[in-house]
């Protein structure tokens, strides 16, 4: 019977599944099995509940209720028919439900496990190591979105923005910034090779691809940005950039650590590398007034300040500071204290523009970049 | 007083009216506007006295009197033509009586548009809608029937081609609903789907009950204008958003998946809850539109409370206590209590079509009269 199950499921699971079993050839040995008659989804949800909290997985009760949701073709346990909760499932679900949930018990983030997310209005593809888009950057998105409307110096003279993605990832921010706002373009560079596929990916399966230029590129190399310049001044800087402290990377959860491309996490000793690179960058490639946003780390704020303050030359202001969630409470030590994190940064260019090719947009994609 | 009595009076003449097609008695000189237009009575006065008054006295605009007076010469050439009817001339008499047909059917279309014109709009009448289920009474059984009432309506909004989108959900073990919320959008959902509101009653042999005995068991229905961003204002500084995040410093960090959002309203303690979605964004903003219909049905029950105290059909608050309409499957009978009025073919009415529309509408129809009854006896 394991044996039929097992040549079942590797039918199944075959290379393209869904979920993205990268490859992984099934697993041989099946821990934690769930005891036989233990068959709906309600009882399958208690039982690996149970055994991720045994295990020490975190967030063991959403974890199981994603994984058992997923199979059964909906994106939360909530919004599972009642039908489905109680209906017997099929062996082929219980060896999928059984082969996903190992996996988390090595930790992989459910993001991974399930092959895809959902950000803002939009469910993406989600690959290891590209970053997983985390809630704060959602809220990056509706500040620039608000400004943007609100602005209409922001939107660039030709009904849209142009803007610039540093370090797109899944291309989570630039994929949504372009669903709302259908006349905008955008421009996302990221370094990884994995980052720039997965957001090619992404933008063809939201049928986003023809407002999109995905390019290849590390903003940490001299002269980088020159082949930006070919689409003309940029109306608007938007970035998650790697903000980690350094010496925080080894504090971070084993399904950081092990899963995801410390490359999109690790800012350096001060968690700032990228983050003046980009500021650094961003008066070759910003129109005049422009305007740059960042997600930070909440010690950020203070330290980009009295960068700014020292670099006079970039002719760069921060405008703006916002928080994360505002009013968050949380029980801290049987209290309720407020947390609030200064999270966004808006900083705005000024003063005169240098070597900027005036209103050269996107037009057909070059087919050698000059540098 | 006197409003009591009118409305008493109103009342039997409806109830007693004839059986059939609800939506007819408006639009075929059903015996109810026949009523409400009697000689005598009070629309007549009402009308009478809207005419002889100075322009600036006038409750309701010109249009109102312009049909009042073209009802009133109506119906006094088809009198002098009445008389036609006896004349010897048999041609005539033909010819009489093909001028009659049109006048009352003249008549008729003035009196509808009258009532029309009478019948108060209500600010909420454009507004779209967010429903909510909860099962009551009786167990497992009560929340078999809140998961079936939750999918008539679904099947209705389907039906009328409105938008439905569920907020929350939260099933019970056996495949039945605890409570759920939709918010619904259309043209004119809100003036239909606003008497749906109250306690309904399910008497049937539950699939859980071994011993076919009939339970009776219940769930509630409330329905609550959408507000739009004028007709309701928040201030983000009374509400408390609390979200399952790690503490520390968030962002990179922490990777989470928990995106359930909680929000609380400071001032009344008013709390919505979303867990439907993975993006935490769009949880936040389906809690929002939850809180935001709630707040603003307790607004409108404290401007209308008074107004509405003496209706037969309730709706907010006062009307969600209410038993409004049994469902009872032994005698494949539904019957709504506030107009007493029953269907039978039970399945087909769960199916959210033809039959459920039909009551809605009766409903509604009912309401617009009271409504009328109310403002003309306030203005008498």
């Amino acid at each position: 019977m394991a044996l039929w199950g097992r040549m079942l499921w590797s039918f199944l699971s075959g290379p393209g599944r869904r979920g993205g079993t990268q490859g992984r050839a099934f697993s041989s040995w099946l821990p934690h099995r769930p005891p036989a008659g233990l068959l709906n989804a309600t009882e399958l949800v208690s039982h690996w509940t149970a055994v991720f909290e045994k295990r020490g997985i975190p967030e063991a009760r959403e974890s199981s209720e994603y994984i058992v949701a997923h199979v059964l073709g909906a994106k939360t346990f909530q919004s599972l028919k009642p039908v489905l909760w109680t209906q017997p499932l099929t062996s082929w679900q219980l060896q999928y439900i059984q082969e996903l949930s190992s996996r988390r018990l090595r930790r992989m983030p459910v993001q991974y496990i399930l092959g895809e997310w959902d950000f803002q209005g939009l469910t993406l593809k989600m690959a290891p190591p590209v970053f997983i888009p985390r809630p704060e950057t959602e809220e990056l998105v509706e500040w620039v979105l608000e400004e943007v409307t609100q602005r209409p110096g922001l939107a660039g003279a030709k009904g849209g923005p142009l803007i610039l993605e540093v370090g797109c990832g899944s291309g989570a921010v630039s994929l949504s910034l372009l669903s709302q706002l259908p006349q905008s373009q955008v421009i996302a560079v990221d370094k990884g090779e994995a980052a720039i596929c997965l957001t090619r990916e992404n933008a063809q399966r939201l049928q986003l691809q023809d407002r999109i230029r995905i390019v290849p590129l590390d903003v940490t190399l001299e002269g980088s940005w020159a082949q930006l310049l070919l689409w003309g001044p940029m109306d608007l800087i938007v970035s998650n950039p790697p903000y980690i402290f350094h010496q925080d990377m080894e504090q971070l959860a084993p399904e950081i650590r092990s899963f995801e491309d410390p490359l999109a996490l690790d800012g350096g000793e001060e968690g700032m590398d990228i983050i003046t690179h980009i500021l650094a960058l961003a008066p070759q490639v910003l129109k005049h007034s422009g305007s740059i946003f960042l997600e930070v780390d909440p010690r950020h704020p203070e330290l980009v300040s009295s960068w700014l303050e020292s670099r006079p030359d970039l002719s760069l202001h921060l405008v703006a500071v916002r928080k994360d969630f505002c009013g968050r409470l949380q029980a801290v030590t049987g209290l309720l204290s407020c947390l609030f994190r200064p999270r966004f940064l808006h900083i705005q260019r000024s003063g005169p523009q240098r070597d900027c090719p005036v209103d050269a947009r996107p037009g057909p994609q070059p087919t050698s970049v000059p540098y | 007083m006197r409003c009591r009595c009118l409305w008493g009076v109103a009342r039997c003449l409806w109830l007693r009216r004839p059986a059939g097609s609800p939506r007819r008695y408006r639009s075929c000189g059903s015996p109810l506007l026949e009523e409400l237009f009697a000689h005598g009575g009070p629309l007549r006065t009402f009308l009478e006295r809207q005419a002889t008054s100075e322009p600036e006295v006038r409750v309701r605009g010109r249009d109102l009197v312009a049909a009042a007076q073209r009802l009133s010469d109506k119906e006094r050439e088809l009198r002098e033509t009445e008389h036609l009817l006896r004349d010897e001339n048999e041609d005539l008499r033909k010819l009489a009586e093909n001028e009659i047909t049109l006048y009352q059917k003249e008549i008729t279309q003035l009196k509808n548009q009258i009532f029309l014109l009478l019948v108060p709009s209500e600010e909420t009448d454009a507004n779209d809608l967010i429903l909510e289920v909860t099962a009551g009474v009786g167990g497992q059984e009560a929340m078999l029937f809140t998961s079936e009432i939750f999918n008539m309506y679904q099947q209705y909004a389907s039906f009328k081609r409105w938008h439905f989108e569920t907020l929350d959900y939260f099933p019970s073990e056996i495949g039945g609903l605890r409570h759920a919320s939709a918010s619904i959008g259309g043209s004119g959902a809100y003036r239909l789907m606003r008497f749906e509101g109250g306690v309904h009653r399910v008497q049937r042999v539950p699939k859980t009950e071994k011993q076919g005995r009939v339970h009776t068991s219940t769930m509630t229905v409330a329905v609550l204008p959408q507000p739009t961003e004028i007709n309701l204002v928040i201030n983000p500084k009374d509400l408390r958003i609390d979200t399952k995040r790690a503490s520390g410093a968030g962002g990179q960090h922490v990777n989470t998946t928990d995106s359930a959002v909680r929000i609380v309203h400071l001032p009344t303690g008013i709390v919505s809850e979303c867990q439907q979605e993975r993006s935490q964004l769009k949880n936040r903003e389906m809690a929002m539109k939850k809180l935001r219909a709630r707040l603003y049905s307790m607004q409108l029950e404290e401007e209308t409370s008074k107004r509405y105290q003496a209706r037969k059909i309730q709706i907010g608050t006062k009307g969600r206590s209410e038993k409004i309409r049994t469902y009872n499957y032994p005698q494949n009978r539904i019957t709504d209590h506030r107009i007493n009025k029953s269907f039978h073919h039970l399945e087909t009415f769960m199916h959210g079509e033809d039959l459920l529309e039909e009551l809605m509408q009766s409903l509604k129809d009912y309401a617009d009269y009271e409504s009328l009854i109310e403002s003309i006896s306030s203005q008498n």
